[in-house]
């Protein structure tokens, strides 16, 4: 029994959780937007019946949100049943026309990421770097023996309140062990401690290796790298890669094989950043290429790096002091966006091209270079058949200072990839499914001959002009419809 | 400092589900005031600490995998006696992470087998009664979540959710899945949806014998609602019930009727995207319906120019060749139907 009687030694307090915060939109007043994602708003709000007391209410558009609420259930759902001191916990949450507000409490503080890019942009010195990321390992302690995996650590999702409190944040992309189930049957032969997920699911950045190559599969250890990637983050004010554009041309480089030997373009400041030896030895425990060598949070917790942990009033004074507020950032960030995007336009890698597909070769591997504390991706070799991996490039699109704000909230330069990855792998299903269908079609051997290139060209030409075809009889129905109708009516 | 307490602690997955049992009766009847508060605390955590454990055979854990002999003890033991029902009625009493724990042990022991037997079916079926405990907690805030989960994984037994479908639980779900708190609401739904389509043969045996009153309260209720999410997922959900071949003639009789075709109209015109396309699905039956009654064609071709116009605007955000093909066909049905006339 590994528990032992750790949550004796801690007797939770009889149980009034939800403080039962009213379901009603008109109790709440809405102040200032502090964050916004590609299908919801974080809002600044106060609740009037409860004292007029601040919260955060993101506002999800549900119209936007894909076909079934699933996802949005189980986000509900889980922030329903975590309890614990460094989780950030919904009040309620309920629907307004066609969005779904999701009321938690205020962390006036915003997200370390969004602090570091606005006041420490060569990262936090190391003693408030320990004494957020204890927190976090807290937070991932309850999280892992929950049998939940988060999936998206990040700075952007460690949020901080005036009093110094450090929350983990945005559940729209974890998994639980427990709730498969349904879909998977049942069946109780392997631990479901031990469960692999496959899907591709997270920030670029911040990924395991092994959630990258989906295949092998992954656990909770790939939470633990993201963590040592967070922990760099907040070292440096940003992840290792991050200072090339998002995914475009950084993939772009990554497919011509650029090596590189130096992850962070070296300003002054980071060249002479010196770090302590127990921070270099945790960070690199962390990115172990082998997931299973990776720490638990329980073991981390006890790594000398975090011995003699400072509290919130360290937090407070060494972090929180002077850094303008969460909606004062949030409309800076905003402006200074507006800004770049119009200068940025014709730039090569430009962030805002949407819709473009680029491939790339997948990365097989990471160096972690403990001396200069930084990573090096591991190309497969030139003649290895590599799986390719298809990332679509999406628009900057995430900014968010006070709370999260949907799924991989990027702020700034981290763009989130699961919509587009999800995209993909329907339309990459489809087209298998089209293929397969081509390829059923062409059975016959009138076509035997002709290469399947030129098959499925063929096809394609075939399928527009009967898409043409079909336009055309439908705009003719629809006249001839009209005109009986008229006749109808000088009928009557 | 409760060490000698603990000293007896049992051993064997029997003797633990036994320990479990005991403390369960005295959790059921703690509310007496005549037993001391520490003693009653020390007796709880140690209830909670035995439920983690049963959990933890039951799952496994990080460093041990599930031993199916283990597990067959245990749940051999939990079915000899009301232990599931004690545990359910005592879920009440449990602190929050316990709660969760029996939980998932109620959802794992409805998978295991004995002998090849689904012991808990059996079980169930002899306390059928349980189900009403567990959809009675959708009217409870700190339970809905957990009853929910355990009442999702019992309707996987066909003879309960059929116990469901038949009895006067099915008109509450109409209530439940409109409650204002979104956990609830949701979780309410998804069930009504597994009962709704889980089981072929028993749905269809369902909707023919109760398709009076069923689908009047459907529309009535969910596809008129002022709610956008109880008509988003409402219309849905009746497309995938009218979709599937087991429940053909339902849909005979569903797309037959008038009331029916207008309420799917009226769904059509909705400024929702996601809520036209999911009502075009059900409204295309309308339209391929063979045997149209007299009244149906009636207001098609009354409407038609209207119809033709509105279909030809709903467009998926992602091409989709079948709705493309399905709108080519209805539109045609359509414009048809006035030549016959």
């Amino acid at each position: 029994m590994a528990y032992e009687e750790r949550e004796d030694d801690h007797p939770r307090k009889a149980i009034s959780i939800n403080q039962h915060y009213p379901l009603d939109s008109n109790c709440y007043k809405i102040l200032d937007e502090i964050g916004k994602g590609v299908s919801a708003i974080v809002y600044k709000a106060i609740c009037i019946p409860m004292e007029s007391s601040v919260v955060a209410i993101k506002a999800i558009d549900l119209e936007k949100s894909k076909a079934d609420f699933e996802n949005v259930r189980r986000e509900a759902k889980i922030m329903a049943l975590l309890y614990h001191p460094n989780i950030l916990r919904a009040h309620c949450s309920f629907t307004v026309n066609t969005s779904l507000w999701v009321v938690m409490p205020f962390m006036s503080g915003g997200s370390l990421q969004s602090i570091i890019a606005s006041s420490y942009p060569d990262g936090l010195p190391e003693p408030c770097i320990a004494a957020v990321l204890k927190e976090i390992l807290c937070a991932l302690s309850y999280l892992h023996d929950q049998g939940h995996l988060h999936r998206d650590i990040k700075a952007g999702n460690i949020l901080i309140d005036s009093n110094g409190t450090v929350k983990l944040a945005d559940f729209g992309v974890s998994a639980s062990v427990y709730e498969s189930s349904l879909s998977y049957g049942w069946s109780g032969s392997s631990s479901a401690m031990s469960r692999m997920f496959t899907d591709v699911t997270g920030t670029p950045y911040w990924m395991a290796p092994e959630v990258i190559h989906s295949h092998t599969g992954y656990g909770f250890k790939a939470d633990i790298w993201s963590f040592g990637i967070t922990a760099l983050e907040l070292a440096h004010g940003r992840p290792p890669l991050s200072h090339l554009p998002p995914s475009k041309s950084l993939m772009m480089k990554i497919t011509k094989k650029f090596r590189f030997s130096d992850h962070y373009d070296k300003t002054k400041a980071s060249k002479n950043k010196r770090f302590s030896k127990s921070f270099k030895d945790m960070v690199g425990l962390c990115l172990d290429h082998e997931p299973s060598k990776r720490p638990t949070p329980e073991k981390l917790l006890k790594h000398s790096f975090f011995k003699n942990c400072k509290g919130p009033d360290f937090l407070i004074k060494n972090v929180l002091q002077g850094v303008p507020a969460v909606e004062q950032r949030f409309k800076r960030a905003q402006i200074h966006r507006l800004k770049s995007k119009s200068s940025d336009e014709d730039d090569e890698g430009d962030d805002s091209s949407t819709g473009e597909i680029v491939k790339h070769r997948r990365i097989s591997g990471w160096n972690f270079n403990e001396e200069g504390f930084e990573l090096d991706p591991v190309f497969p070799a030139d003649d290895a058949v590599a799986k390719q991996v298809v990332i679509q490039e999406k628009g900057n699109e995430e900014n968010v200072e006070g709370c999260d704000a949907g799924r991989g909230s990027g702020g700034g330069a981290a763009p989130s990839v699961l919509d587009s990855m999800l995209f993909l792998r329907e339309s990459l299903d489809d087209q298998r499914q089209r293929v397969g269908q081509v390829i059923a079609l062409l059975g016959g051997d009138e076509w035997g001959e002709m290469r399947r290139e030129e098959q499925l060209m063929q096809e394609i030409v075939n399928l527009k002009m009967e898409v043409e075809n079909q336009k055309k009889k439908r705009l003719e129905l629809e006249m001839e419809l009209e005109l009986m109708k008229q006749l109808q009516l000088s009928n009557e | 400092m409760m060490k000698g307490f603990f000293k007896a602690k049992p051993k064997t997955p029997t003797e633990l589900v036994r320990h479990t049992r005991d403390l369960l009766i005295f959790a059921d009847r703690s509310a007496a005031p005549d037993i001391k508060d520490a003693k009653r605390d020390e007796k709880m955590v140690e209830l909670s600490k035995l439920i983690r454990d049963l959990k933890h055979i039951l799952y496994g854990d990080s460093d041990s995998k599930p031993v199916s002999e283990t597990c067959a003890q245990l749940t051999q033991e939990f079915f000899r006696e009301d232990t599931l029902r004690l545990l359910i009625i005592c879920l009440p009493k449990l602190n929050f992470e316990t709660r969760k724990h029996a939980t998932q042990i109620v959802a794992n022991l409805q998978g295991q087998r004995l002998q090849s037997r689904l012991i808990a079916c059996e079980y169930l079926e002899k306390n059928i009664d349980l189900m009403d405990i567990l959809i009675a907690g959708y009217e409870n805030n700190d339970l809905a979540l957990h009853y929910g989960a355990m009442l999702r994984e019992c309707i996987r037994h066909q003879s309960v959710a059929k116990y469901i479908l038949d009895s006067d639980h099915m008109k509450k779900f109409f209530e439940f899945i409109q409650l204002p708190n979104f956990d609830i609401a949701s979780d309410a739904a998804a069930t009504f949806k597994e009962l709704l389509t889980r089981h072929k043969s028993t749905v269809a045996e369902f909707l023919s014998k109760n398709d009076d009153w069923f689908f009047a309260d459907y529309n009535s209720k969910l596809l008129v609602s002022t709610n956008y999410i109880t008509r988003r997922q409402a219309v849905k959900l009746l497309g995938d019930i009218l979709l599937d071949r087991s429940n053909s003639s339902v849909m005979i009789r569903y797309v037959s009727s008038r009331d029916n075709l207008r309420i799917l109209m009226n769904l059509l015109r909705e400024s929702s995207k996601s809520i036209q396309i999911e009502a075009f699905h059900v409204f295309k039956l309308f339209a391929a319906n063979q045997n149209k009654p007299q009244d149906i064609v009636g207001i098609l071709v009354a409407n038609r120019t209207k119809l033709v116009r509105l279909i030809a605007d709903i467009n998926p955000e992602r091409e989709d060749e079948q709705f493309d093909s399905d709108k080519t066909q209805v539109i045609r049905e359509i414009a048809a139907l006035e030549l016959n006339q």
